[in-house]
């Protein structure tokens, strides 16, 4: 008597056993399962490679958002595209700030910030001059904005007091002006003015290819009285709301107060925004969470056609296998075997090819880190790897399915005189 | 069930036809037929005559159109694809004229195939594998492949996968029809010693000779018996 393994075992059995003869016939086949199951390996790689640049660039901004603060709100003013059609610019004035600061409670600090309308004003030294983002700002700015000095020291509210001409820098503006190693005492020019070097900021590096480091920073006061005309007066209040204080109904007290101060009416717009570190974070992770989306879903389609590309292949290699399966048939192989069989080859097919997809897409990440100077280096996120690997799974027992089926039904005697 | 005169076979009435472009064929038109175990029996017949058809029909590879097929006692006329597969593996041993040896496997794994699709555990079937290439004189070469060995060697082997089941009948259609007269006569004494075993042999084949050393001679004309002649020793 001939020993047989028991019914349960058997749907198992049949899976190993079709595992095994699925890889020998893809062994055998070298070549042509490469190019079958190429489609997969090109949609996994890019799904790697999208997926891990997305994570990098999160990763990036919600650093660079973090190092604004996270609890720092900014109050912009903010003129509606209809007032803008109709000429109108809206503005924050330093009134607006005073009136504020005297009568909100539940914050820790608030602090003003006036920035140039043209991003790029002229700073010289000794005959060399460079564009840069010019600051007026508190002491208690630096509250408020993690900032640190890497030389000399950030301003003080004497200096604000006093209307001193002194100012901050970025690494990348000394760097610019070939200011010596340690630039605290020189002084730049800026118009027809000169200022002296208080202080150097540590070195933020750059966000999407912008430098992060070229600004500078004047005392408020001086900065009202040189940039007067050009900024409008126009200001940013930046404020850290006390711990544990409800934001919401701060906002809306300091919206109260600033609607009062102009006398608006109910049906008119705000002149003002509200801009949080949350708020930015959300942005951000909208704008990379739909362009993921878009990047995935042309993945999709590839893997899809990567899908077809194995259901062709699969058929031609069942009615090439005719005969084959017929003497498997006559030999008393079921149709479910057979089904199995094939099926686990397109599977096996799919499996291997996001295996491969997946080591091209590290093999890429990583060629790309060492080019691309990156401090963290480049990760693959686990979701991508999962996710991946199961879709192209999934498209393998979709797309092998046709075919496993067709040849699971072929007659044995038809399928035995194929030649 | 012990059946009275131990049939292996009953065939009652079995009636096949084909339908071709419209026009009916018949390929057997009633014809009864009992095999008995231990019975070594040659089906000739010229060709169209229908003996592939019933080989087709012993073999489980096809099913009768009308009249019942009982194999050990058990009407097997009318199943589904999957039993019959499975009758097959486990009742009827093959044996083609063009050995039909998977070509990509060695002969070890050529004859270990039958009892993959029957869950034989993995040891077992390496066991019963070597055992049947053995009794075929093959035990030397059960690593090689199918195109590293002669034609008569390629039958052995399908001799040898058709035995590893233990099947009820050996079925041969044309076993020596790609062979030289010498290997021809190596194989039919494969075939007489498995007779002698007791094993139940049937073979069509077209070659008197072949059907001299068969002890039973059935010949098919038309779809019909038209000789059954038994050896006068038999």
């Amino acid at each position: 008597m001939i020993r047989e393994n028991p019914n349960i075992n058997q749907w198992l059995l049949t899976l190993v056993e079709g595992s095994v003869s699925a890889l020998n016939a893809i062994k055998s086949h070298k070549m042509r399962s490469c190019l079958t199951t190429l489609g997969i390996v090109i949609g996994v790689c890019s799904v790697i490679v999208v997926a891990s640049i997305m994570e990098q660039l999160t990763i990036k901004i919600n650093a660079q958002i973090k190092d604004l603060g996270t609890d720092t709100v900014t109050l912009k003013a903010y003129t509606t595209t209809e007032q803008e059609m109709l000429g109108m610019v809206n503005m924050l004035t330093y009134q607006d700030y005073q009136r504020l600061k005297d009568r909100t409670t539940g914050v820790k600090v608030m602090t003003a910030r006036m920035r140039a309308f043209s991003l790029g004003r002229s700073v010289s030294y000794g005959g060399r001059s460079s564009q840069t983002q010019i600051i007026g700002a508190e002491s208690d700015y630096q509250k408020a904005i993690k900032i640190f000095p890497e030389l000399g020291r950030f301003l003080r509210s004497e200096d604000d007091e006093r209307r001193r001409r002194v100012v901050f820098i970025g690494s990348s503006l000394a760097e610019k002006l070939k200011l010596p190693q340690n630039p605290v005492g020189e002084f730049v020019q800026i118009d027809s003015e000169w200022f002296l070097v208080i202080g150097v900021a540590e070195s933020r590096g750059s966000l999407f290819g912008f430098d992060q480091d070229n600004f500078l920073f004047m005392p408020l006061t001086t900065a009202k009285s040189i940039l007067g005309q050009d900024a409008g007066q126009n200001i940013d209040i930046v404020y850290v709301p006390n711990d544990g204080v409800d934001e919401i109904a701060l906002q809306d007290s300091i919206k109260r107060e600033l609607r009062q101060a102009r006398s608006l009416n109910a049906d008119e717009p705000d002149f003002f925004e509200f801009e949080t570190a949350k708020k930015t974070r959300q942005q951000f992770s909208e704008i990379t969470g739909a362009v993921t989306l878009v990047a995935m879903a042309i993945v999709g389609v590839s893997l899809i056609v990567g899908g077809i590309g194995i259901m062709n292949i699969m058929l031609v290699s069942v009615t090439e296998r005719t005969k084959e399966i017929g003497i498997a048939k006559a030999l008393g192989a079921k149709p479910r075997y057979i089904l199995v069989q094939f099926l686990l080859e397109a599977i096996v097919l799919a499996f291997l090819g996001a295996l491969a997809g997946l080591l091209l897409g590290a093999l890429i990440m990583s060629a790309a880190s060492l080019v691309i100077d990156s401090e963290t280096g480049f990760s693959i996120p686990l979701w991508s790897i999962i996710l991946s690997v199961c879709f192209s799974t999934a498209i393998g027992i979709i797309f092998g399915f046709t075919p496993a089926l067709k040849a699971s039904k072929l007659n044995p005697i038809d399928a035995l005189r194929f030649e | 069930m012990l059946l009275s005169n131990h049939s292996l076979i009953e065939l009652e009435k079995i009636g096949k036809h084909y339908v071709l472009g419209g026009n009916v064929f018949h390929a057997l038109k009633d014809l009864s037929l009992s095999i008995k175990k231990n019975e070594y029996i040659a089906i000739t017949g010229p060709s169209g005559s229908g003996k592939s058809t019933l080989m087709n029909l012993l073999g489980c590879l096809d099913m009768p159109s009308s009249g019942t097929y009982s194999l050990k006692g058990k009407d097997v006329s009318r199943l589904d694809e999957s039993t019959l597969a499975d009758i097959r593996n486990r009742e009827i041993g093959f044996i083609f004229q063009n050995f039909n040896l998977f070509t990509k496997m060695s002969l070890i794994d050529n004859v270990i195939q039958p009892l993959i699709y029957r869950h034989v555990p993995s040891k077992e079937r390496r066991v019963r594998a070597h055992e049947a290439l053995a009794k075929v004189g093959l035990s030397s070469k059960i690593n090689h492949f199918p195109n590293e060995i002669s034609g008569g060697q390629r039958q052995r082997v399908a001799i040898a996968r058709a035995l590893v089941t233990k099947p009820s009948l050996l079925l041969g259609d044309e076993p020596t029809g790609n062979l030289d007269s010498h290997t021809t006569s190596e194989i039919m004494g494969l075939f007489d010693d498995l007779h002698k075993d007791g094993q139940t042999i049937v073979l069509v084949t077209h070659e008197l000779d072949i059907a001299a050393h068969c002890h039973r001679n059935i010949r098919i004309v038309d779809g019909e018996i038209a000789s059954d002649t038994r050896k006068s020793e038999y």
